[in-house]
């Protein structure tokens, strides 16, 4: 073979080999969902750090703000797991009811002790069009030294240009799997009994909001 | 001789791991589900009774900057064991970061004691035989509780007492070593739990099955370890 033409078959393999490795990747996308995340952090940063509000106010505020952002129904049927097809539309409604006053007493226990922290956006990858997840990196003034910064990704839906946050990653621990683990195990020892879990977490939403503890 | 048990350790690992659970029906791989549950019961009243309150006093008597330097000399011997591992899972890169880390903090850091190598922006990361398994294609098995060591698998377990081997400190003899090699683990075990008494209150306070919920995240947290902390993206739950 003449050299011109291995040239040319080696050109033709490594364009071929670089098209295959852009197409493997996932597609690094949506500045949109990116600028999403990064208003919305802002906008609860702001309400967190009012200090003309009382602490009650700011608590309401910021709830207020996180049922906009997220779809709380979507996240709390997901973590029905299975018992979601056998539960009838009103246990439903009631379970996610009871989740969405569980996610409020027990995250809401977490926001409370904010001091100073903030949420910078790096990037996003692209599950399917529509499907993103937007990647974050904790800025903590209070962090001890040496401490890798946490990452925490936000899985955002976008249904026909409304965004919506349907889950969390911190640190590579997803929330909607945690808690679909930790309900299963409960309704498999309930008799998938999904009016029991919601009363469950109806009493440990008013504990905690009662005692601030376990 | 070591080599041998290593050996035979890491064969035993990779059977366990890769076979499929026959009794488990309820999807979570865990066939001895109710002898971890006592035992992670016995574990959580250990901590409640002991490890807890002398984490917390630990945080309470000694100032940060001593902790963090603790914390630092522990890490630091812990350094040739990631490097060990680095090389058998081929990220030379890795390799090269932890070599630096383990060079700059023994030397300038003083022993291990200070972490220069961070402010010199070298990247942090540890790894272990339990992962260097698993990029060599071992399924973690079934879930197991050991009493005190807490939530472990087959492959990581045996990993670990791989990673033993991996050590120098191992090989080494003087006199007293058992007391240092004991004082060595209680520091451990100290440390780690004084870092986490927050991020274990607010697992508790969530949880409606504490046991259920740190089965999942101790999964969680090895395969994210061993994707060393890529996104899983194609893995992500169909909400």
């Amino acid at each position: 073979m003449q050299s011109s033409s291995l040239f040319s078959v080696g050109a033709k393999a490594a364009a071929v080999a670089v098209a295959l490795f852009v197409l493997s990747q996932p597609v690094a996308a949506s500045p949109a969902a990116e600028q999403f995340v990064q208003t919305n952090v802002q906008r609860g940063l702001e309400i967190l750090n009012n200090q003309a509000l009382s602490k009650d106010q700011r608590q309401s505020q910021f709830r207020a703000f996180l049922t906009t952002l997220t779809d709380l129904r979507r996240i709390a049927l997901y973590t029905l797991g299975p018992a979601r097809r056998t539960a009838t539309p009103a246990e439903q409604n009631e379970f996610v009811d009871a989740f969405r006053d569980y996610a409020f007493a027990v995250y809401g226990a977490e926001f409370a002790k904010y001091s100073g922290q903030s949420l910078k956006v790096t990037g996003s990858l692209e599950r399917a069009p529509g499907d993103e997840l937007v990647r974050t990196i904790l800025v903590d003034p209070h962090a001890p030294r040496g401490q890798e910064p946490i990452e925490v990704d936000f899985r955002v839906y976008d249904t026909n240009g409304k965004y919506a946050v349907v889950d969390i990653v911190v640190a590579g621990l997803d929330l909607a799997i945690t808690e679909q683990d930790d309900f299963s195990s409960f309704l498999a020892q309930h008799n998938n009994n999904v009016k029991a879990l919601s009363q469950n977490l109806r009493q440990r939403a008013a504990h905690v909001r009662e005692t601030g503890q376990i | 001789m070591k080599g041998y048990v290593a050996v035979l350790i890491a064969g035993l690992a990779l059977s366990l791991g890769g076979c499929a659970s026959t009794q488990d029906t309820s999807g979570a791989n865990d066939p001895y589900e109710s002898t971890n549950r006592k035992i992670f019961d016995m574990n959580m009243k250990l901590d409640r009774a002991v490890m807890k309150p002398v984490a917390k006093a630990y945080v309470k008597v000694v100032p940060e900057p001593m902790r963090d330097g603790v914390h630092n000399f522990l890490y630091n011997l812990d350094l040739p064991v990631t490097f060990a591992n680095d090389i058998l899972q081929g990220e030379f890169e890795r390799s090269g970061e932890t070599f630096a880390r383990l060079t700059v903090n023994t030397t300038l850091g003083l022993g291990g004691l200070m972490d220069v190598a961070t402010k010199m922006n070298i990247p942090n990361h540890t790894e272990d035989f339990g992962q260097t398994l698993a990029v060599w294609g071992s399924g973690e098995g079934p879930y197991i509780v050991w009493p005190f060591y807490g939530p472990s698998n087959p492959r990581d377990t045996a990993g670990a007492i791989v990673d033993i081997g991996f050590d120098p400190l191992t090989y080494v003899s003087w006199r007293s070593k058992f007391w240092y090699m004991a004082g060595r683990g209680a520091l451990n075990v100290i440390d780690l739990r004084a870092r986490n008494l927050d991020q274990l209150d607010s697992i508790e306070r969530s949880s409606l099955d504490l046991y259920a919920s740190i089965r999942s995240l101790y999964r969680q947290n090895r395969n994210n370890e061993i994707r060393n902390g890529a996104p899983d993206v194609s893995n992500l739950p169909n909400l």
